[in-house]
């Protein structure tokens, strides 16, 4: 029966506050040690296609993370458009190409702005209204709705229901089994870089202060709606991104390919259970849940009955994510064990 | 025009019931329910299973009902417990999270095991005319039982004892602590209504439409909806902003077909939120 | 009646209040005065219930009630008029009013004296509370807590941002309760309205108490002179 203050989602963010601890050295380093641990992986599953495809929608599923990441864990929008996001960049790109006849190159950064800069419309307005955490939540989950509806009611442009094939493209590198997995991972390491150098610089610096306190922060000098709206920007540039290139290395898609239940629900747990806020969760979360979700195949709608009790699991027990927990742990032990130890 | 009146008031109706237990539950205790659609399916399918087993319909109906009431017993008791103990966003975010968890549980058990099973109350014989406009029986005895349903509630919270004491809650929790009553019993009270309240959507959605297993995250998505819409606690809120949402929902798919009338929709209550975040009948912070 | 000792309080592990001991005997009015911060609000919020202690005991009417919630404790004869009053701000008067008297429904010869004691309630039973004035707000708060005829009242800083009209209204209307019996406990800033009701005061400083004695050996003590009458 306590009394306390509860201070947003402090209890499940476990990275409020916390500077990054690394040297542009170790930040790229550890970087380029993710990329060569997931570079090998196409040596034991390049043999099969269909693998390859799971791991290239996993790499997909890391950018939306990450992208997620920068909007939620740096700066604390809920944003229930991933998959909507991701949706302009893959179906924009899709029409651009193959309706208005735009080289690939040109519709995947066309699709890639206009992702962007919806994102950051969304957090304009949510910023302007002053739309606490929850109603943000729930303007984008109308904003995804809204998208899915389109995608199904405009049936001549989207091809409704069943989506459509991306024919440009159809004999570039792109669509055979293994270069689109390096294509997908320069994309991950990438958003990882820049993600990670954003957290050094004094956007993250912003972005961390208006995350703790946004008061405190507005007192300090820090314009939290502008650095929202940035944090917006930027995710959903890498959402559209990469919800474009997924698009051209599948060769179609469909409304299921971006909808709210496949993309959404699925990024918000990769992103917990690795870490939010923290700088490799969406990579734990992104490479665990592909790996689980391939194990659970076999179990047909049961899969859907075991991902709700993980997730029960991971809120329960694990509120703050992997990386955070196993942090913290190791520093209590750290710390007991100077203690312990006479000086 | 007159028959897509009538219609939207139909629409409207089960749509401002969805709403109820859902802003009722958030009102009070500040929890998202995410699971409230899988809570109505249940109750559909216990209704299923005793017709199955020969049980005449009106008990059946009445078993889906106080099924509805024991799993918003249920909820309060265990998946509810840990999100209690916090307050404000994070108890929003938290209650979102483990209801879905449990919403997912629900949808993979019942479509693995039971994907067929389907509720359809068929209220016999021929259609009655309304102003004009020949109205099927179902529709009619669901639009009946709706506003008994609204009526009994607001007799409730209005001239109740126990009504005032949930309203003083969802006004002012300390105020009410101070006054003897305990938000924890209140809450535990109004998860069951909310229960039976699911279980009311099913049964009367069933008399227009089949209630299937799938139904789930629709129920839940635009009872979330015409909440926010309505105002966060207010179930004449939800009353009134089903209403409006039924006859442009019907309105508009005359006009222009389904799926851009669900955009309509959508975009109406995205509009409503954006001028007014509190809802038609909510309080302002 | 209501004995406290060696009651410790507070927020997040950090006491505010520490080692707290007093005592009301029935029929008394007591004052607990002391500046902003001094932890008035602390200690009767773990008094009452709304937050848990983290050491020590309160005894009311001989009965263990230390750490019991407060929805349990109003309804043993303690009412408590919190500093931002905490009415329901959508209801009427008449509404907040017969809420004060739960489980039990009003009785019609409390909610008389209630609205004899505050004319200006009767004239506004169906107003809502959140349209009223501050005072008017102040005056159903207290009414509100004098619905389920209590044994003790509790008030913390009931003038606040009161017109000293109003203030002495509010004191006078308290003296008329005392007289038919009720016990008052009451938390001030406005120390010389308080110093003219009550019996006994204790001054509260950075969480202690740090002086005790009857009202009137109070306000002849320099040191509370100084500080709480800003006299030199």
């Amino acid at each position: 029966m306590s009394d306390r203050l509860a201070t947003g989602t402090s209890s499940l963010v476990g990275e409020v506050g916390r500077r990054p601890s690394r040297t542009l050295r170790s930040l790229l380093l550890s970087i380029a040690a993710v990329g060569a641990a997931l570079a090998l992986v196409p040596l034991w599953v390049g043999d099969s296609g269909v693998l390859m495809g799971v791991a290239v929608l996993g790499l997909a599923f890391a950018c939306y993370t990450i992208g997620f990441n920068v909007i939620f864990g740096s700066t604390g929008q809920l944003f229930l458009s991933v998959g909507a996001l991701a949706g302009i960049g893959g179906y924009g790109g899709a029409i651009l190409a193959d309706t208005v006849g735009l080289p690939v190159v040109v519709s995947i950064v066309l699709a890639t702005l206009a992702s962007g800069l919806t994102g950051g419309l969304l957090s304009f307005v949510a910023v302007r209204r002053s739309l606490g955490i929850i109603f943000t939540g729930i303007i984008t989950l109308i904003f995804s709705l809204t998208f899915e509806a389109l995608l199904l009611g405009l049936g001549n442009l989207t091809g409704g229901e069943n989506g459509f094939f991306i024919e440009s493209g159809a004999n570039s590198f792109l669509r055979e089994r293994i270069p689109p997995y390096y294509v997908m991972l320069a994309l991950v390491l990438g958003f990882l870089l820049v993600h990670g150098l954003l957290r050094r610089s004094h956007v993250g610096w912003a972005w961390r202060a208006l995350r703790d306190d946004e008061v405190t922060a507005e007192l300090a000098g820090v314009d939290v709606a502008r650095y929202r709206v940035y944090g917006a920007l930027i995710g959903a540039t890498m959402l559209g991104l990469a919800g474009a290139t997924y698009a051209f290395t599948e060769g179609r898609v469909s409304p299921t390919t971006y909808g709210f239940a496949k993309v959404d629900v699925v990024v918000i747990v990769m992103l917990a259970f690795g870490g939010i806020g923290t700088l490799f969760g969406p990579i734990l979360g992104a490479v665990t849940f592909t790996i689980v979700d391939e194990v659970l195949i076999g179990f047909g709608q049961l899969r859907l009955l075991v991902f709700g009790a993980l997730i029960l699991l991971l809120f329960l027990f694990l509120p703050q994510g992997v990386i955070p927990t196993v942090r913290n742990f190791i520093a209590k032990r750290w710390v007991s064990q100077a203690a312990a130890s006479p000086d | 025009m007159i028959a897509n009146v009538l219609d939207g008031i139909v629409l409207g109706l089960q749509f401002g019931l969805l709403a109820a237990g859902l802003t009722l539950v958030y009102g009070l205790g500040g929890v998202l329910n995410f699971a409230y659609g899988q809570m109505a399916v249940i109750s559909a399918m216990v209704v299923v299973f005793a017709i199955d087993a020969g049980v005449p319909a009106l008990p059946a109906v009445a078993l889906g009902l106080v099924a509805g009431g024991l799993l918003g017993l249920l909820l309060d008791q265990t998946i509810l417990r840990p999100v209690y103990r916090l307050q404000g966003e994070a108890r929003v975010l938290l209650s979102l999270l483990l209801t879905l968890g449990v919403a997912f549980i629900v949808d993979g058990f019942l479509n693995w095991r039971y994907p067929l099973k389907a509720l359809s109350l068929f209220i016999g014989g021929g259609p009655v005319e309304i102003l004009g406009v020949p109205m099927r029986r179902g529709s009619l005895v669901a639009s009946a039982i709706t506003l008994v349903t609204f009526a009994a509630l607001f007799a409730f919270f209005r001239f109740s004892t126990l009504g005032r004491a949930v309203r003083s809650v969802i006004e002012d929790e300390e105020g009410a602590r101070l006054v003897g009553i305990d938000p924890a019993r209140m809450m535990r009270l109004i998860l069951i209504v909310s229960g039976v309240l699911a279980a009311l959507v099913a049964v009367t959605r069933s008399m227009v439409v089949p209630v299937d297993v799938q139904a789930g995250f629709s129920i839940t998505v635009f009872a979330l909806i015409v909440t926010v819409v309505g105002g966060l606690g207010s179930v004449a809120g939800a009353l009134l902003a089903g209403l409006i949402l039924g006859i442009v929902n019907v309105i508009a798919a005359d006009l222009i077909g389904t799926f851009m009338s669900l955009v309509i929709l959508l975009g109406a209550a995205a509009v409503t939120i954006l001028i007014r975040p509190s809802g038609l009948l909510g309080v302002k912070e | 009646m209501l004995e406290v000792s060696g009651l410790s309080a507070g927020y997040e592990g950090n006491d505010v209040v520490k080692d707290i001991a007093f005592h009301i005997d029935p029929g008394e009015a007591v004052m607990i005065i002391g500046s902003n911060g001094a932890g008035k609000t602390t200690l009767f919020r773990s008094v009452i219930g709304l937050i848990a202690p983290s050491s020590g005991e309160v005894r009311f009417q001989g009965e263990d009630i230390t750490g019991v919630p407060a929805q349990r404790v109003v309804r043993r004869g303690i009412s408590f008029v919190p500093a931002e009053r905490h009415l329901f701000p959508r209801m009427t008067v008449l509404e907040n009013l017969s809420l004060g008297a739960y489980p039990k429904r009003p009785d019609l010869e409390t909610m008389t004296l209630v609205m004899d004691l505050f004319p200006r309630l009767d004239e506004r039973r169906k107003q809502t509370a959140g349209t009223m004035s501050g005072g008017e707000q102040q005056m159903l708060a207290v009414g509100r807590a004098l619905m389920s005829n209590p044994s003790l009242i509790v008030l913390d800083e009931p003038t606040t941002g009161l017109a000293p009209k109003l203030a002495a209204e509010a004191y006078e209307a308290l003296g008329v309760l005392r007289k038919r019996g009720l016990t008052v406990l009451v938390a001030e800033q406005q120390v010389p309205l308080a110093m003219a009701f009550t019996d006994r005061g204790y001054v509260l400083e950075n969480g202690r108490i740090r002086t005790e004695g009857t009202s009137a050996k109070l306000a002849a003590d320099p040191d509370v002179r100084r500080a709480y009458l800003g006299i030199a």
